[in-house]
């Protein structure tokens, strides 16, 4: 959609996502969180990692949807924001 | 085994109330249910709630709740890559789906074929489309049938023969007819009811069962230690570990392909109820997390060894694992409970799957091919009719074709799906690739994909390759992906260059 001398705009508006790289980097880095120790409450590391970043990865996207909707908002106000909308929720 | 008279009456009774559920959810967002996108797709009303639900019961099926287990049950570590793979659907959820929703939106798209139809202007690459959809999913819905013959066996039915299948021939019937009269609006009102039931066998498993087993400690203690972690890699091959993430990131990119998860996307009602989701749905992956772990207290209640269990075990494999682990641990009345959870479970995404078929077969087949010309009531119901002719389809392959057939075919159906990405991604930012250079894609990465899960003899997925003799074992369908989209993206520019542009990109 944008064109080729957008990019920065693109970039501006785009940004937050490069945060996305956080849990991939993490499912990727299986070497690392291979091992039984430490464990938590029993658990060993290999299981209780993934399982956190299952809550990590979720904070991620909302944290990139919260950034997100705060800069699609800011250059136009009264525009872009559908949030509102009830049938939106349920 | 023996009937166990008060599970199976537990069992009948949340049957009964989710089959009211379906007939009355006709009237639930009254519309004209003789459109398609009214019928297919719930007029694309459904809000982050709904959507929650539907996507929800769509992706977490009752075949991942006795399979996901049965894999850690049986394979250890190797099995809990469902969830890593889990954690990676979400950014991919966010980034490509709300922008698809909103040119789908737009252009009036039922189906990932009507958009690539529309996109490159290839009646080809959508006809591709839409037969990759469909013999892609109907594997799978055969397979939402073991997840629930598995329960109904565990309940005590006989196995085997005629009276062995009455159950399920019933509950499928059931399912037939409300999905043809109340078309997508049926499993997103059940998907509510199964969520609740599912959370609470899960919590109740959670809490209830490490605490009879002497807590998580113990339970991870009874496991042997190689099945605990991977395998470390060897020499010059990655062994586990490039196994592993690939299978993650390879089944992540596939998921939201399926028709059934385009079809609960397309029918959300907008870009940031997708984004929303996108967050909220994390909470399935943690209950999906919890749900492998079950595999590791089936091996610390010892059910395995269990004689009580052994013919469910010899009948059903590992997968027998999770029903057996209920058995021992829960009062009848729970177990009815459980096993209704895992049974709705199966309910939910073959009545999606099949209405997905559905409207590929209508929009994409059909009136593109056959009646060019059919009227809008014509189009809901040939889908109607589809949608039922698949789900006998399905029970049919169950019954007649050994089990190991549709498992198989399902991990085909998978590298299958993948295909699809390079045109769906691609158009997204561009419509100016080469249809041609798309179907070249597709064509050989599905041959290749499809040879290398062959050279495995169809049994396993990933494939060892070998490059400047390091052997990196890798999700076959992630591999014949990668050169799908290096064809695609080379040969475009090639081909528009030589003029042998196929088809003139239609209006816009």
């Amino acid at each position: 959609m944008a064109g080729e001398q957008q990019r920065p705009n693109w970039l501006r508006r785009y940004w937050p996502r490069l945060l996305f790289l956080l849990p991939l980097i993490a499912i990727l880095s299986v070497p690392f969180y291979n091992r039984l120790e430490p464990t938590l409450g029993g658990v060993p590391f290999f299981y209780w990692y993934q399982l956190a970043w299952i809550l990590l990865g979720a904070g991620v996207v909302l944290l990139v949807f919260t950034i997100e909707a705060k800069i699609a908002r800011a250059p136009k106000s009264s525009s872009g924001d559908t949030t509102g909308i009830p049938g939106d929720i349920l | 085994m023996t009937l166990d008279l008060t599970a199976t009456i537990v069992f009948g009774v949340l049957f009964l109330f989710v089959t009211w559920l379906g007939f009355i959810a006709a009237r639930w967002r009254k519309a004209d249910l003789n459109l398609l996108h009214e019928w297919g797709l719930g007029g694309r009303r459904f809000g982050t709630v709904v959507t929650w639900f539907l996507l929800g019961g769509d992706l977490y099926t009752a075949y991942t709740f006795i399979a996901v287990p049965a894999l850690v049950f049986g394979k250890g570590a190797m099995g809990f890559f469902a969830v890593p793979y889990t954690i990676l659907i979400y950014p991919i959820l966010y980034i490509v789906f709300p922008r698809l929703w909103a040119i789908a939106h737009e252009r009036g798209h039922v189906t990932a074929a009507d958009y690539v139809r529309d996109r490159f202007g290839s009646r080809t690459l959508a006809l591709a489309f839409a037969l990759t959809g469909i013999v892609a999913t109907m594997p799978y819905i055969a397979l939402q049938l073991v997840g629930m013959e598995v329960v109904i066996g565990a309940l005590g039915f006989p196995a085997g023969g005629l009276l062995g299948h009455l159950p399920l021939i019933i509950a499928f019937t059931i399912l037939a007819a409300f999905t043809y009269t109340s078309g997508l609006r049926a499993p997103a009102l059940i998907a509510v009811v199964k969520d609740m039931l599912i959370f609470i066998t899960v919590f109740a498993a959670v809490v209830i069962i490490p605490a009879k087993l002497g807590g998580y400690g113990a339970i991870f203690a009874s496991v042997p230690p190689e099945k605990l972690i991977l395998a470390p890699p060897s020499g010059d091959n990655f062994g586990a570990y490039s196994a592993y993430a690939t299978l993650a990131l390879g089944s992540a990119l596939a998921l939201f392909l399926y028709p059934h998860a385009m079809t609960g996307i397309l029918s959300s009602s907008s870009g940031n109820v997708i984004r929303r989701n996108a967050a909220l749905l994390a909470a399935y992956s943690f209950i999906l997390g919890l749900i492998a772990l079950l595999g590791y207290m089936a091996i610390a209640a010892g059910v395995d060894k269990a004689p009580a269990y052994a013919a469910g075990f010899t009948q059903y494999g590992a997968n027998f694992a999770v029903p057996a682990l209920f058995l021992a641990s829960f009062p009848s009345w729970f177990v009815g409970i459980a096993f209704a959870a895992i049974a709705i479970g199966a309910l939910v995404p073959a009545a999606i799957m099949s209405i997905a078929c559905a409207n590929l077969f209508t929009r994409n087949l059909y009136k593109e091919f056959l009646h060019p010309n059919c009227s809008d009531a014509d189009e809901a119901r040939v889908a109607k009719i589809v949608s039922l002719v698949v789900k006998i389809g399905a029970v049919v392959f169950i019954l007649a074709i050994p089990q190991a057939y549709a498992i198989q075919l399902q991990l085909l159906g998978g590298i299958w799906i993948i295909q699809l990405l390079p045109p769906i991604l691609l158009g997204l930012y561009s419509r100016g690739f080469n249809a041609l250079a798309l179907l070249i894609g597709w064509v050989v990465g599905t041959a290749i994909g499809t040879t290398m899960a062959a050279t495995q003899g169809f049994a396993a997925s990933v494939y060892p390759l070998e490059i400047l003799g390091v052997t990196i074992p890798g999700y076959a369908a992630l591999y014949s992906v990668a050169i799908n989209l290096l064809l695609a993206v080379l040969l475009s520019p090639l081909f528009d260059l030589v003029g042998r542009r196929t088809a003139a990109p239609s209006a816009r």
